[in-house]
Parts: C-alpha cells; structure tokens; sequence
C-alpha cells in the first residue's frame, strides 16, 4: 500500500451548530453526527466502494473529500493535498444529478469540463455521450430527461476533464437493471484506465460485482473493511441451507456442521459450516422421521449477511 | 479566462431559457409599457413616454434583483447545482463575477427591448449621448437591485417563500418611489417615506440621465442610500448565504 491516494484518517463530522446566542436557538437541538471517527485509505487504481444504509453517513464522507463539508476533526488527503485544494483532481457526482435544467446534454459537458479547465473537442464530447448511451439526447434539455437519464448525464459530466479520482454518490440509484450493468461495465472501464474509484451504494450485489474493496459503514462508523470475500469470511458467516420441511428443530440443530437453525415461514434454514454433511444427515433425518423435504437451496454468504452479522439489521429496508 | 466565459455564457443561457423568467424579465415589461401608455397616455402621449419609459426600465431594475435573480440563484441551491459548483475548482469570486456579469447582461438585453418597443411604437427619443451618460448609472442599479434580491435569498430559506417576500417588496415599491407613478401627486406620508427606499434611489439613478442627459441633483443622497441599502443586503447575503438547501 504504497500509492494512497486518499487518506481519511479519525474523521467526525456533524451537521447543525452546538446552540449559541448567534444562530438564535437554531442548531444544538437539531445537531446530527453524520461520520463518529471514520479512517480509510484507498490507493491508486482501486475500485472501493462504502456500503449502508439510508443516513449512514456515505454522502457526508464523499463530501469531506470532495472539500464540500469540513470535518469537525480529523485529516482527510486527496493525492497529499487537502480536499480545498485537490478539488481539480476530482471527479464527482452528487447524489443529486445538480443539472442546470435549461442546458442541453451537450452544453453541460462542455460547461462542467470547462470549470475543470478542460475544453474538450466536438468529437470528444460526442465520443463520451457515445459511452453513456445519451447520443440521441446530445441536444435536448437537461430538464426534459427521465431520472435515469439525468444520473447518466452526471456520471459523464463527472468523467468530462478526464480526472484521475472518481467520487460517485450512488451512481446507479435511478437505473433500471439493464442500466445499471451498463454503468458496471462504465466504472470497470474508468478501472482499467488506471483511475480510482470511490463510490457509495446500499446494493450489496453492486458493491460485490464492482468493488475490489469496500467499507461497510453504518451510523457514522466503518463496521468492516476490506474485499468483499475477507468482509464476508472474517466474520464467520457461514452458509445457508434451506428448505420446504416440517423438522423438529431440537434434532436438527445436533447436526455435523450446524451452527443454527430456525423457520421462516415454512421454510427450515440452517446456517452450517459444512453443507456437504449437513445436506445428507438432514435428508437421513427427514426420512427417519417420515416427512419430506422440498425446494432445497444453499446459498453462500454475502455482504448482506455481513452486514445483518454487523449491525443487527438489514441492509435494505 | 476561457473558463470564466464558458461559465458565464452557460449561467446566461439558463438565465434566458427560463419560461418565467422569459416572462417577467422581457414581456412583462413591454405588456407594462403598453397598458400604461394606453391608461394614461391621454394628449401629451409623448412627453409621458419620456418620463415613463424610465421609469419602467427602473422598475424592471428593481424586479429583476428581487424576483428573478433571486429565484434563480435560490433555485439552483435547490436543485444542487451551487453545491456542483462548489465541488469544482473555480473559486468563488469567479462564479459570484459570472453570475453578476450574466445579471447585468440580462437586464441590460431587457431595458435594450423596452427603448426599442417604446421607439418603435410610441415615437421615443432618446438620444445615444443620454444612453451613454445612462450606462453607468443603469449598471450601478441593477447591482444595488441585484444584492438586495440575494439577501432576499440567502436569508429566506425556502424557494416559495424567498419569491412571495421579494414580491411583496417589489409591489411595496412599485408605486411609492417615483418609478411609475410620479412622486409629487402621492399621499404626503408616501413623500416622505418613498425616497429612503432602494426603488427611489434607483429611480433617481436612471431616470434624469435617460429623460434629460443629465445627472439627478439628489445624485450623491441616491448613490449613499444606494449604498447603505447595498452594503447591509451584501453583508446578509454573504452572512447566510448556502451552498445548499437547508434540509
Ligand atoms: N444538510 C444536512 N443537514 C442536516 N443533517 C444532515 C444533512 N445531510 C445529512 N444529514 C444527516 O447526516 C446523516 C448522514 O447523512 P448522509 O447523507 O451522509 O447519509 P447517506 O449514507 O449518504 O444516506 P443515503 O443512503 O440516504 O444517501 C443522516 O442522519 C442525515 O440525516
Ligand atoms: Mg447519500
């Protein structure tokens, strides 16, 4: 881990003021600590993604790097610099698409690439359109776009100066499936053009699909970090066998293998470290017993389960 | 540079493509001026040109900084677009120059439509000799109008609501500073309290060297009230001014 590009190191942060005479009995009250000691390093070339839930504190993050919200502690570094001063470096895309409604497609590239003081060509505006699929809506109103459009202007207009750190507030929020396999593909890409990715989501198949690394952050604290697969076996979720059965579960439970056991609904699931023994000793036990068992499935531990492991709750609400 | 014209250019576009915007800043104006001269042209239809037209380019001032640029900026705030600006590079005295720059622009397209409507269609004169000794003048107004309607802004917090208080102080003043109703013919207590409001400073700013080429003689009490009024509205604008809507 030599190459750290962004370094995030005790950061706290809070919305609202301590109560003074100044704010007129605003704030104190309404204060909210969005990030309680938060560190992490993302190095050059990483796809890392922040995974949690609504409130979690994700946006707040992004936006101590982005220099948009000054931390109340703490030190956060973009390539060595300061956030106030690496905002060149970045690209970024708000949680809100922030359009300037009356600007065509292609007016904003050429108006957020500017600000960056990057003047791309005809050509190069149209060949990153091409890439978002928006060629046909090159020369209409950013306003007379459906939301998943609008994301996929904000995802170009983050990549329009061509900038080396890519922050992206969840980038594939408002997308259909098909959309977002497309935006997948489009952050893979940003990959293997050697740029770094920092981007937030709450789907945990996202952050698996896309992330070399990802920290799971929940009220403002990190829980895990790490890849998805060390996340997941660090904690020992083990996993999941299930099935259409009527099983006494005293019985079950003294299975090779079973951690525990219990019913949803009709549904038998039994969290075991070794499904190759437990399956077999499972159906022996069905048949001694007489009963039947259906709809078999084993599904392997996730982060979804990581985080249900973490935080006592589930990810999606 | 090139930034900052790019810039300017895309806040001017916005500025310009705005359906109500477009409505208040251009045909309201112009509908304004046709009503007006209509009511109460009477004979002397052309010296009531000559003092009007002034005086509707000054209203147009006044509403220009308390409603529409007002909205503007709070409607970007809303939509996230301050907040995308404030992510990027530029520094903040390069976007608060732009979007002064696009203020005075736009409003300057607009009182250019106003003369050419009231030249075209109601035989006014204005010589360029008046214009040019005007310029000044009408660029000072817009941007007293133009930070009063920021403070109006950064101290409303709501978008609905930041409209409804810049109107009411916009309709406050529409007939009480000499804009378009002439002072001298007001209730004795409007004589006194008209003239200590913006709207009358900006009057006196744009009228006399528009009608008669010449400089108000109540110059220097308009430019320190002008200045008052803009030095207390800067300070609140920038004291509560956001980068994002309050939540
Ligand atoms: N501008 C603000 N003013 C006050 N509180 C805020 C503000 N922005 C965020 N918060 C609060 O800070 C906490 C963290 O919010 P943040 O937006 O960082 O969460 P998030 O993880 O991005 O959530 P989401 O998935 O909903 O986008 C929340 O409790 C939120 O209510
Ligand atoms: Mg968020």
């Amino acid at each position: 881990m030599s190459d750290l590009i962004l370094e995030i190191d005790s950061v706290y942060a809070a919305y609202g003021r301590p109560r003074s005479l100044f704010t007129l009995g605003a704030g104190g009250a309404g204060r909210v600590e969005a990030l309680r000691g938060v560190s992490l390093s993302v190095a050059r070339g990483e796809i890392f993604g922040l995974l949690g839930p609504n409130g979690a504190g994700k946006s707040t993050l992004l936006a101590c790097v982005e220099g948009l919200h000054q931390p109340e502690a703490g030190m956060v570094r973009v390539a060595g610099l300061p956030p106030a001063q690496a905002k060149g470096r970045l690209g970024v895309q708000l949680q809100k698409a922030a359009l300037l409604d009356d600007l065509t497609v292609a007016e904003l590239i050429e108006v957020y690439a500017a600000l960056y003081n990057a003047f791309p060509s005809r050509a190069q505006i149209d060949d990153l359109l091409a890439r978002f699929g928006l060629v046909e809506q090159r020369n209409r109103l950013a306003r007379h776009l459906s939301g998943g459009q609008q994301q996929r202007v904000a995802l170009a207009v983050a990549l329009a100066a061509d900038p080396e750190i890519v922050l992206l507030d969840e980038p594939t929020g408002a997308l259909d499936p098909q959309a977002r396999r497309v935006v997948w593909d489009l952050i893979r890409g940003l990959h293997d053009e050697g740029r770094t990715v920092l981007l937030t989501t709450h789907a945990m198949e996202e952050a698996e699909a896309l992330c070399g690394r990802v920290a799971i952050i929940d009220q403002g604290r990190i829980m895990a970090c790490g890849t998805p697969a060390s996340i997941v076996a660090g904690l020992e979720v083990r996993p999941m066998l299930k099935a259409l059965t009527e099983l006494p579960l005293d019985q079950v439970r003294g299975l090779p293998g079973v951690h525990s056991v219990r019913y949803t609904g009709q549904h038998l699931e039994v969290e075991t470290s070794e499904p190759q023994a437990t399956l077999p000793a499972l159906q022996a036990l069905a048949a001694r017993l007489g009963r039947t068992l259906g709809e078999i499935s084993l599904r392997q531990p996730n982060l979804e389960d990581a985080f249900l492991r973490l935080t006592g709750r589930a990810l999606t609400a | 540079m090139r930034r900052f014209l790019v810039l300017t250019k895309a806040i001017l576009l916005v500025h310009l493509r705005e359906r109500a915007q477009l409505f208040w800043n251009f045909a309201f104006p112009v509908f304004l001026l046709v009503i007006y001269a209509a009511v109460f042209g009477g004979d002397d239809l052309a010296s009531f040109i000559a003092w009007m037209v002034p005086g509707i380019i000054a209203t147009n001032i006044l509403a220009f900084g308390l409603i529409s640029s007002s909205t503007l900026i709070t409607e970007m705030r809303t939509k996230g677009v301050l907040r995308r600006l404030q992510a990027s590079p530029v520094p903040t005295a390069h976007l608060l120059g732009a979007y002064l720059l696009v203020n005075v622009l736009s409003c300057l397209l607009q009182l250019a439509l106003i003369i050419v409507v009231a030249t075209l269609f109601y035989g006014l004169r204005v010589p360029p000799a008046n214009l040019a000794l005007a310029a000044p003048w009408v660029v000072v107004a817009v941007l007293v109008a133009v930070v009063i309607g920021q403070a109006v802004s950064s101290v409303v917090g709501s978008a609905g609501a930041a409209v409804v208080i810049g109107q009411v102080l916009y309709f406050g003043q529409m007939f009480i500073t000499d804009l378009i109703m002439p002072i001298q013919y007001m209730p004795a207590w409007v004589q006194r309290v008209g003239p200590w409001l913006p709207g009358y400073a900006i009057a006196q700013l744009v009228r006399p060297p528009l009608q008669e080429g010449v400089l108000s003689p109540e110059l220097g009490t308009s430019l320190l009230l002008a200045a008052a009024y803009t030095l207390v509205a800067g300070l609140l604008a920038a004291r509560f001014f956001k980068w994002e809507a309050r939540a």
